[in-house]
C-alpha cells in the first residue's frame, strides 16, 4: 500500500524531483525508509519512475571526465566542494541543478569501475579519490594535519606526531610519488609540501568569488 | 573580428589558476608531476607571449619579470629550469635558440610557427597581386600596405625565419642588403 502511494506520488512529482535537488533528496530518503532503492539498478522500475537513471549516469560521466582531466595535476584527489563547483560551471544552463548529495550517489554508482571512485575524509575535508590507491594511516594523518593550511613542512610533521626522520621522509616520498603533493623549495632549509587538492579548492573558491 | 594587428591583445592576460600555486616555481622531484608542470609552463609561455605580442626572451632578464616571476606570491622560476622549458619548446617547434652557439641564453618564442607566418604573407601577396615584385623586408613588416595584417610590425628576426621558409619552399627569393631591413624579397607563384 505504501509502495503504491509512493509510486503515484513520484509519478505526479517527476518534474519537481528532477529540478529541485532538496526535494529529490527527500524523496530518495523516503524511498530508502520504505526499503526501495531507486538506484539499485538502472533498469529498475523505481529508477525509471523517478526518471533519475539518466541524470545520475550523465553526472557520473561528467565526474569521471573532470577527474581524469585533472589527475596528472592532483594525483587523483579532489575536494568534493571543488568538484561540485566545477560540475555546476560545466553543466549547461537550464540543466538540472546538482548538490553534494547527487555527487555522492553518482560516485557510489561508479564504485564497480576500476578507477576506484570513492569519498575519503581528512578531518573536515571531504575528497573524491579517483585512482585505486590505499593511503596508509601516516599519509592520512599528514593530510589531516594540512587540511586548513594546504601545506606542511617535515618539521611540522615531526612536531605534531614525533616521528623519526626516516618515517617522515618515507611518508613525504610516498605522497610526492602519488602526485597528490607538490614541493615548494622557496625556503631551501624547510621545503614546503603542498596538497594540490586542498590548494585547488581554496583557489577556485576565491576565483569564483572574485568573478561574481 | 579577430585581432588582426600586431599589437598586444586588449585586456589583461588571464593567468591559469595554477599560476598562484607556489610549487609551480620549483622544479618538481617527482617525474610525472614534472611532466605535467612542463606542460603547464609551456602552454603558459606561449599563451602569454602570444597575448602580449612578444617574440623573444633573454633568460637572465626574463626570470625577473612575469610570467616567470609572480610578485604576488613572491616566487620566481630558476634560470636552469627555464632553460629546460625552452628546450621543450624547441623540440615542439615553438622556440629557437639565438645568440652564441650552445650558450642557451636567449631564444625566439615562436607562438606562431614560421610556416604559418609564411603562408599568411604568401596569401597576402597573392591577394594583392604582388608576385614577381621586389619588396623590401621593411615594407613588408612596416609598410602601409600591410596595416591590418597579422604580420604587420612583426619582429624582424621572426619575419626573416618566415621568409626563409618561403625561400626553401621555392616561393620566394631573398636579396641581401646592407642590413636585415634593407633586404629585399620577391615572391612568386
Amino acid at each position: 500500500m505504501m509502495k503504491d502511494n509512493l509510486e503515484d506520488f513520484v509519478r505526479e512529482h517527476q518534474r519537481d524531483i528532477r529540478n529541485n535537488p532538496a526535494f529529490r533528496v527527500q524523496v530518495q530518503r523516503m524511498c530508502q525508509l520504505i526499503g526501495v532503492d531507486p538506484l539499485s539498478s538502472r533498469k529498475s522500475y523505481m529508477s525509471e519512475l523517478l526518471g533519475v537513471g539518466d541524470f545520475y549516469c550523465e553526472l557520473g560521466i561528467q565526474i569521471i571526465d573532470i577527474c581524469v582531466a585533472t589527475r596528472s595535476i592532483n594525483g587523483g584527489l579532489m575536494d568534493l566542494d571543488e568538484l561540485l563547483r566545477r560540475l555546476i560551471r560545466r553543466r549547461l544552463k537550464g540543466s538540472e541543478p546538482v548538490v553534494e548529495d547527487d555527487i555522492r550517489r553518482a560516485i557510489s554508482q561508479l564504485k564497480p569501475l576500476k578507477g576506484g571512485y570513492k569519498i575519503v575524509c581528512f578531518g573536515k575535508r571531504k575528497m573524491v579519490q579517483s585512482v585505486a590507491r590505499e593511503m596508509n594511516s601516516d599519509q592520512a594523518k599528514v593530510m589531516t594535519l594540512a587540511q586548513y593550511t594546504c601545506k606542511f613542512t617535515m618539521e611540522d610533521v615531526r612536531v605534531a606526531f614525533g616521528w623519526d626522520e626516516d618515517r617522515i621522509h618515507s611518508c613525504v616520498d610516498d605522497m610526492l610519488r602519488s602526485g597528490i603533493v607538490w614541493m615548494d623549495e622557496y625556503n631551501e632549509a624547510y621545503p614546503e609540501y603542498w596538497v594540490m587538492a586542498f590548494f585547488s579548492q581554496l583557489n577556485s573558491a576565491l576565483t569564483m568569488a572574485n568573478a561574481e | 573580428m579577430s585581432n588582426t594587428t600586431a599589437v598586444p591583445t586588449p585586456g589583461a592576460f588571464q593567468f591559469p589558476e595554477i599560476y598562484n600555486f607556489p610549487p609551480l616555481f620549483t622544479r618538481q622531484p617527482n617525474e610525472s608531476t614534472w611532466q605535467e608542470q612542463r606542460r603547464q609552463w609551456c602552454d603558459l609561455i606561449l599563451a602569454y607571449y602570444r597575448h602580449n605580442r612578444l617574440y623573444s626572451l633573454t633568460l637572465a632578464e626574463a626570470i625577473t619579470e612575469p610570467p616567470f616571476t609572480n610578485r604576488q606570491i613572491h616566487r620566481s622560476l630558476r634560470v636552469d629550469v627555464l632553460r629546460e622549458l625552452v628546450d621543450d619548446l624547441v623540440k615542439q617547434g615553438n622556440a629557437s635558440w639565438t645568440g652564441a652557439k650552445n650558450a642557451k641564453d636567449s631564444c625566439l618564442v615562436l607562438w606562431r610557427k614560421p610556416e604559418v607566418w609564411a603562408s599568411m604573407i604568401y596569401q597576402w601577396a597573392n591577394e594583392r597581386g604582388l608576385f614577381n615584385t621586389v619588396l623590401t623586408v621593411f615594407e613588408l613588416a612596416n609598410g602601409d600596405d600591410t596595416v591590418g595584417q597579422e604580420f604587420h610590425n612583426l619582429d624582424s628576426v621572426t619575419l626573416r625565419r618566415a621568409l626563409d621558409v618561403l625561400q626553401s619552399q621555392g616561393k620566394a627569393q631573398l636579396f641581401v642588403g646592407t642590413s636585415d631591413e634593407d633586404m629585399g624579397v620577391k615572391l612568386f607563384a
